[in-house]
């Protein structure tokens, strides 16, 4: 899922930069006390997640962990991705410094859609709908991670349908170990610290 | 209570990675490629892969000169390779063009091309096994040394590439783990005294 240092042009650079600069500056006003050690748990979560491998035909895919990111982070998930994929950036050689930026919101903007559209529902008291939203949220957050990719490589003369078609099939079996993930993670926290999933509708716990 | 929730909410996620950790160490496929490529009399062959070795397969392959301007360009076969006749003699810039973004480099210096050149032409005379013996000048007897030595050192070369391109070491994942942490420590210190 990272892009490689050299395939996009600077504008597009420019543009991922610009946006992910203005998603970090929102994730660290609405980064408070609790949420501190939460970002580090799940930054490292995600550094890690991407040395775990599905081969997948000429390539190999790895898992993201943004949904799950986006989901109990909300906006703080663009700190959080942004560091871990700095730190896989300089210590694996993974995407790029300069790409840092694209990468970041190819990354982190999945995970806030993810929180937006299933936050409330994982939150709700019916057991069911809330884990269907946990892997829906896991599901989806890769796939429009996919949708991105497929966007930002537009400009590289890498015709959309192509490159979408080919992201998306690859990340298949990675959108459904991440919904399982997602799932469980949400399973586990209803069970034992539900406040945690409430995010900023949860203010009142 | 919400505090010993808390600690144990993290070390289970602490125990995820750790297991994470010791499942990565398998046959980890970093998806990053690299392209090798070596010269060898008029021809020079390219090697694709992604670092964790799987080959890339049909991946587009071109190479430019010092000045940016495309010479030829082609696709690599089923073992990853592409091999070309040197086109001129002048710096060249391999590029590879994985799919998904993926993308690397190789420059084969111009000193390179002209190191290898002469080989060309000493081919056909030194092919004749037998009657060659009698007389062979001091430059015939440098280029076949040279030849050979090609021949016999292109497996370590290759060697060195391949270790060039390891996959994350465990210090490295560990390493980053800790600056999280670390950043972590820094983040709620501060937070801590624009509290007080």
């Amino acid at each position: 899922m990272h892009i490689s240092e050299g395939v996009l042009s600077a504008p597009v650079l420019v543009t991922g930069a610009a946006l992910a600069a203005a998603g970090v500056s929102v994730g660290l006003k609405k980064m408070d006390y609790e949420k501190i050690p939460q970002a580090a748990v799940l930054s490292a979560a995600f550094f890690v997640a991407s040395l775990i491998h599905v081969p997948m035909g000429p390539s190999s895919v790895h898992l993201v962990l943004n949904g799950i990111n986006g989901l109990l982070l909300g906006w703080v998930c663009f700190p959080s991705i942004l560091i871990a994929l700095t730190l896989q950036a300089i210590l694996f050689q993974f995407g790029g410094i300069t790409v840092l930026g694209v990468n970041t919101v190819t990354m982190a903007l999945p995970g806030l859609i993810g929180y937006y559209l299933f936050g409330r529902l994982i939150k709700g008291e019916n057991r069911f709908i809330s884990l269907a939203a946990a892997f829906a949220c896991g599901f989806f957050s890769v796939l429009l991670s996919g949708i991105l990719v497929a966007g930002a490589l537009l400009s590289t003369g890498e015709s959309f349908t192509t490159a979408a078609k080919l992201i998306l099939l690859a990340h298949l079996p990675v959108m459904i170990i991440e919904g399982i993930i997602t799932l469980f993670c949400v399973a586990f926290l209803r069970k034992v610290k539900p406040e945690l999933l409430g995010g900023v509708y949860g203010k009142a716990l | 209570m919400e505090k010993r929730y808390n600690t144990r909410f993290s070390f289970i996620i602490l125990f995820l990675t750790a297991i994470i950790l010791i499942a990565s160490n398998g046959p980890a496929l970093a998806h990053k490629v690299i392209i090798f490529a070596w010269v060898e009399g008029d021809t020079v062959f390219t090697e694709s892969k992604f670092s964790g070795g799987k080959k890339a397969i049909n991946a587009p392959v071109v190479i430019f000169d010092k000045d940016g301007k495309k010479l030829l360009e082609g696709k690599t076969d089923n073992k990853g390779e592409f091999s070309f006749k040197i086109p001129k003699v002048t710096d060249l810039k391999i590029v590879l063009n994985a799919a998904m973004g993926h993308k690397a480099e190789w420059m084969i210096p111009e000193s390179e091309i002209r190191e290898a050149g002469p080989i060309v032409e000493k081919k056909s005379a030194a092919e004749p096994s037998g009657p060659i013996s009698v007389g062979l000048s001091k430059e015939e007897v440098q280029k076949i040394v040279e030849d050979s030595l090609d021949k016999k050192l292109r497996p370590i070369v290759r060697m060195m590439t391949e270790s060039k391109n390891t996959k994350p070491s465990l210090t490295e994942i560990i390493g980053g783990i800790g600056y999280i942490f670390g950043l972590m420590g820094v983040a709620l210190y501060f937070k801590n005294r624009s509290k007080k």
